[in-house]
Formats: C-alpha cells, sequence, structure tokens
C-alpha cells in the first residue's frame, strides 16, 4: 500500500545567528497515498530541502512529517529517489547499478534478473545492460537512474528535478514513461519541478511554493483526463491551468 | 572505443587473435612513428653535434660512446640497478602500505582531520628530501636509511590523495547509500572504495615517480653501492660516459615502477581508464 505523508509545520532554517539562512517553512501539507503531486517553485525556495526531510536525509528544524502517522526519524528506506544529479556510479554496468541499489539493502540480485530486464525494456533501455554509465547520452543516464529508483518497488517516490538537464524531446518521452508506470502502479510520487506544463501534465495535485523561505500557499487539483497525451496538452482545459499557475508567479514576480 | 548496439565481437581464437595482436602493434607503432622520429633525430643530432664541435669525451660523451663503454660495465650496472630497485620498491611499498591506512583514517576521523591533517598540509611545504643527509648520519650507509628517504618522499602522496580520496563522495551518493539503509561497511566496500580509487592511484603514480629520485639522492649522500652511487663516482672521475649509462638504467628503473603502478591501475579500475578517453 503507498502512504500518506502528512508535514505538520514544517520548517528548515540552515546554520544558527547572524548567518542562519531560512530555508522552507513553515508547512503543512497532507499528500494523499496514491496521489501525484509537484512541488512548483522558483529556484532556491526550499524544494529540494522539503523533499530531503521527506526522505528523513535532513533533520527539520522544527514540525515534523509522518508517513502514514509514523514520525520520520532516521533515512526512510521503504522510497525510491532520484536525484537532480543521477546515482549511477562509473564502475558498474547498466545492470549493475540497478543490482546496486539491491545489494545496498542487503539483498540477492539474482532473483531481481527478470523485473531488471522488464523494467528496461520499459524505459527502452534493453540492450544497454551491460553498457557503462559512459557510454550512455545524458537522458539514457537518466533512465537508467529511473530503474535504480524503482527496482526495489518503493510505495512512495521522491523526485528532485530528474529531467533538469534533458533536452526537451528526451523530457517528453521520459514524462510519458514515468505516467504509465504512476497508472499502473499508484504509488505515491512527490515530483520537483520548475516546469509548470511538466507539473500541470503529470500531477494530481500542484503545490505552488512561494520564492524563499518556501511556504505552500496554493495547492492546485488538476482535474484532467488521463492519460495526459498530446490531445489533453493541447486542451483548452489544460492551458487554463499552466496560463494561472504563471498568474500565480507572476504575482510573485518571479515571473 | 565505439558505443553502439552491436554485440562486442567476441575473442578470436588461435591465429585470429594473432593476427589482431600484430596489427594492434604495427597501429601502434604506426601511430608514434613521430615520436620515434623525433627521438631518433635526438640522439643523432647529439652524436654528430658532439663530434662536430669538437666536444671532448670528459664533458659530453656521444650515445654511441655512452652505449659501448656501458656495456663494457654491464655486470655492475645490472648489480647496482637491482641494489637501487630493491631500496625504490621496499620503501614504496613501505609507503603505500603505511599512507593509504592513515588516509583513510584521517579521511574517516574528524578528530584526526583537524589535528594529523592540517600537521601534514604543512608536512608537504618542507622538502622532505633535506632530511636524507640527517638519515645517513644517524643509521649509517646500508639498505634502511635509504628505504626510509624513499617512503619519506613516497607517503605524503599517497597519504594526502587518500585523504583526499575517501572524503569527497557526492552527497548524492551518501544519500543514496543512506537511503537504503546500508551500514558503513557495506557501504565502503561497495561505494566509497571503488569511488576512492581512481583519485588513489593519481597518489601512487606520483610516488613511483618519486621513488627513485629519493633512493638516487639518498646514495648521492652516502652509499658504497646503487646507482647513485655509480652516477656520483663516475662523475668524480671524469666519466660522463659511465654516468649517463647510470641515469639509463635508472630511467628504466623508473619506468618499470610507473609502469607497474599503471598496470595495476588497469587490471583495478578499467572503468576508470576507458573513461577517461573521452
Ligand atoms: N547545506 C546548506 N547550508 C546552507 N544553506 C543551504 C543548504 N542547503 C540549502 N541551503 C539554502 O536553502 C535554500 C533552499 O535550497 P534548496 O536546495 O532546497 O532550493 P531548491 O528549491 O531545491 O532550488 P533549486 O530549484 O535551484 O534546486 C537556498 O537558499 C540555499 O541557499
Ligand atoms: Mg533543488
Amino acid at each position: 500500500m503507498a502512504a500518506t505523508i502528512d508535514i505538520k509545520s514544517l520548517s528548515k532554517t540552515f546554520g544558527t545567528g547572524p548567518q542562519a539562512v531560512h530555508a522552507f517553512g513553515p508547512v503543512d501539507l497532507t499528500i494523499e497515498a496514491g496521489s501525484f503531486v509537484s512541488l512548483l517553485g522558483p529556484s532556491g525556495c526550499g524544494k529540494s530541502t522539503l523533499m530531503l526531510m521527506v526522505a528523513g536525509l535532513l533533520e527539520a528544524s522544527e514540525g515534523a512529517i509522518y508517513f502514514d502517522g509514523e514520525r520520520v526519524g532516521a533515512p526512510r528506506t521503504d522510497i525510491g529517489i532520484m536525484f537532480q544529479d543521477n546515482t549511477l556510479v562509473p564502475w558498474r554496468s547498466v545492470e549493475g547499478n540497478i543490482a546496486l541499489q539491491l545489494e545496498l539493502r542487503g539483498l540477492d540480485p539474482k532473483p531481481y534478473a527478470g523485473r531488471i530486464r522488464d523494467l528496461l525494456r520499459s524505459v527502452k533501455l534493453d540492450g544497454f545492460a551491460a553498457r557503462h554509465p559512459y557510454e550512455l547520452s545524458g537522458g539514457m543516464q537518466q533512465r537508467a537512474a529511473f530503474c535504480q529508483a524503482l527496482v526495489h518497488e518503493p510505495e512512495t517516490l521522491l523526485f528532485d528535478e530528474p529531467l533538469g538537464k534533458l533536452d526537451a524531446m528526451t523530457r517528453e518521452s521520459i514524462r510519458t514513461d514515468l505516467q504509465a508506470l504512476w497508472m499502473t502502479r499508484r504509488p505515491t510520487v512527490v515530483f520537483v519541478t520548475h516546469s509548470i506544463e511538466e507539473a500541470v501534465q503529470l500531477s494530481s495535485v500542484v503545490c505552488v511554493v512561494t520564492p524563499r523561505p518556501g511556504r505552500i500557499e496554493r495547492t492546485i487539483e488538476i482535474d484532467l483526463p488521463w492519460p495526459r497525451d498530446m490531445e489533453v496538452k493541447a486542451s483548452p482545459a489544460f492551458t487554463r491551468y499552466v496560463h494561472d499557475i504563471q498568474g500565480i508567479f507572476r504575482d510573485y514576480g518571479v515571473l | 572505443m565505439v558505443s553502439s548496439n552491436a554485440p562486442r565481437d567476441p575473442v578470436p581464437a588461435g591465429a585470429g587473435r594473432l593476427i589482431r595482436a600484430v596489427e594492434w602493434l604495427v597501429l601502434r607503432i604506426a601511430a608514434a612513428w613521430p615520436f620515434l622520429l623525433f627521438f631518433v633525430g635526438f640522439f643523432l643530432f647529439w652524436e654528430y653535434a658532439v663530434i662536430l664541435f669538437g666536444v671532448p669525451g670528459y664533458i659530453l660523451p656521444t650515445p654511441s660512446e655512452i652505449v659501448t663503454r656501458g656495456w663494457a660495465d654491464i655486470p655492475r650496472l645490472l648489480d647496482y640497478t637491482l641494489v637501487t630497485g630493491t631500496e625504490s620498491v621496499l620503501g614504496y611499498l613501505l609507503a603505500v602500505a603505511v599512507g593509504l591506512p592513515i588516509g583513510l583514517a584521517i579521511a574517516f576521523s574528524p578528530m584526526l582531520r583537524r589535528t594529523v591533517y592540517p600537521f601534514f598540509v604543512s608536512l608537504e611545504m618542507v622538502p622532505k628530501i633535506a632530511f636524507a643527509p640527517l638519515f645517513i648520519a644517524w643509521l649509517g650507509f646500508g639498505l634502511l636509511p635509504k628505504v626510509i628517504i624513499v617512503v619519506l618522499v613516497c607517503f605524503f602522496p599517497v597519504a594526502l590523495n587518500s585523504i583526499h580520496a575517501f572524503g569527497s563522495l557526492s552527497d548524492e551518493l551518501t544519500r543514496f547509500c543512506r537511503s537504503t539503509g546500508a551500514g558503513p561497511l557495506r557501504t565502503f566496500w561497495k561505494v566509497r572504495l571503488p569511488a576512492a580509487l581512481p583519485q588513489c592511484f593519481v597518489g601512487f603514480k606520483y610516488a613511483a615517480l618519486n621513488a627513485t629520485v629519493g633512493a638516487t639522492i639518498a646514495e648521492f649522500m652516502g652509499s658504497d653501492q646503487g646507482l647513485g652511487f655509480y652516477i656520483s663516482i663516475a662523475t668524480g672521475n671524469m666519466r660522463p660516459d659511465l654516468a649517463f649509462a647510470g641515469i639509463f638504467f635508472l630511467t628504466l628503473l623508473g619506468l618499470a615502477l610507473f609502469g607497474c603502478v599503471t598496470l595495476a591501475e588497469r587490471l583495478l579500475i578499467p572503468w576508470h581508464i576507458s573513461q577517461r578517453r573521452h
């Protein structure tokens, strides 16, 4: 079962005294189990900071986070994370990198061979299993990292701008993969992005984050049919959402 | 290496493999010909410039004189190469055996990082070779002072590069490891160690270059055998031809040591080499 994530008056300040940086919050937010929630906000507003706190990789200054009522105190091992820079290691093949996720968990990767193959096929990397990361393009590396984040079948997925460095066409194709995955397995997804269109296309809920210190003043439910293909993206309703969110950022003085 | 989706050729058997090896060799020589030409040209120039300008042999011998006179003294040269080689290799291995664990300890201990590390960094400024006469004075003419001096000049590159190597795993990989719940030992074997090896080898290779230098200078200071001793005696006897022959064997020794370390790098971290080629 995917988890419901409750964020309760959470805030983060880096450093102390006159050098302290109030990076984020306070924020209250509930992320429903099985929803796809985007965090959309300007650079430096604390999106990555929030993501790390949700994963239990960074301590909150105030407030707390609960997974199905259980307070996050240590790194959570039941989630899949994809960072802005991928976590592929150069000394392992694509397959070996995916297996690394399992080996670090003390699992034997052998029984997962079939699953790894299926994952690679789903992102069109079959045939590249034995290649090393340096033999892949940036987009292919990111797709391999996608498989690495999913191989242990996490019910919660955290994505910190995983598509940030990719070209428009590759982004589009990975979005489609991501959406297909979410629709079939319905994990809880938290997705950080700078792109308004991307957020509207993928999300059930878009959270608009204010400039630093980031706060979530607006959460917008995106009521569009699935899958959100080219037809949906061309619809007036889609354009309306994008336009409205642009308006919010204009009011913040970001756009 | 060409990246394509096609599977790599299977290793050809027998005659096929030999043909490939010969092909490879011919290609390498073909690729290196400008260098070889320059090399040959350099020695020809040396030979005929010495003859043309009538430089006396006790100042600068010709390459052909160096070869013939050196050849006449080959047993002693080989003997001394073994002596200097032993000093260099022993000192080098000792420096790695001590420097790597110390580097590791400093990288992982915040306390050592604040005490021993800055001490090492300031020692890095001291020209270690300046200690050579002291060690000779304290320990005499034997093998031990030479080995210690080699250790001294090899230790810092090894230790400082190891500290750097083990202390610089990216935030993202560190977080990735933590998010899997892996303990420190498993994280070390699966991620930290392999990630650190390329930087460690930067230190190993640098130290390999230092090793023969340390041994030679130690022999200059005080010894009764070895290539450093040979060179200083030959120079004192106005026999630069023999000094050059000694230098030639020292060069071979340095190349061999460096070659071994490079080979080890190739075997241990082949992925790094192929990545570097891009
Ligand atoms: N370790 C740290 N020490 C001090 N300040 C930090 C640290 N990490 C982040 N910050 C500050 O916190 C703020 C939020 O950073 P964060 O990385 O969460 O932003 P972001 O929304 O992810 O930005 P971007 O979209 O550019 O990735 C920034 O102003 C940054 O300067
Ligand atoms: Mg960020």
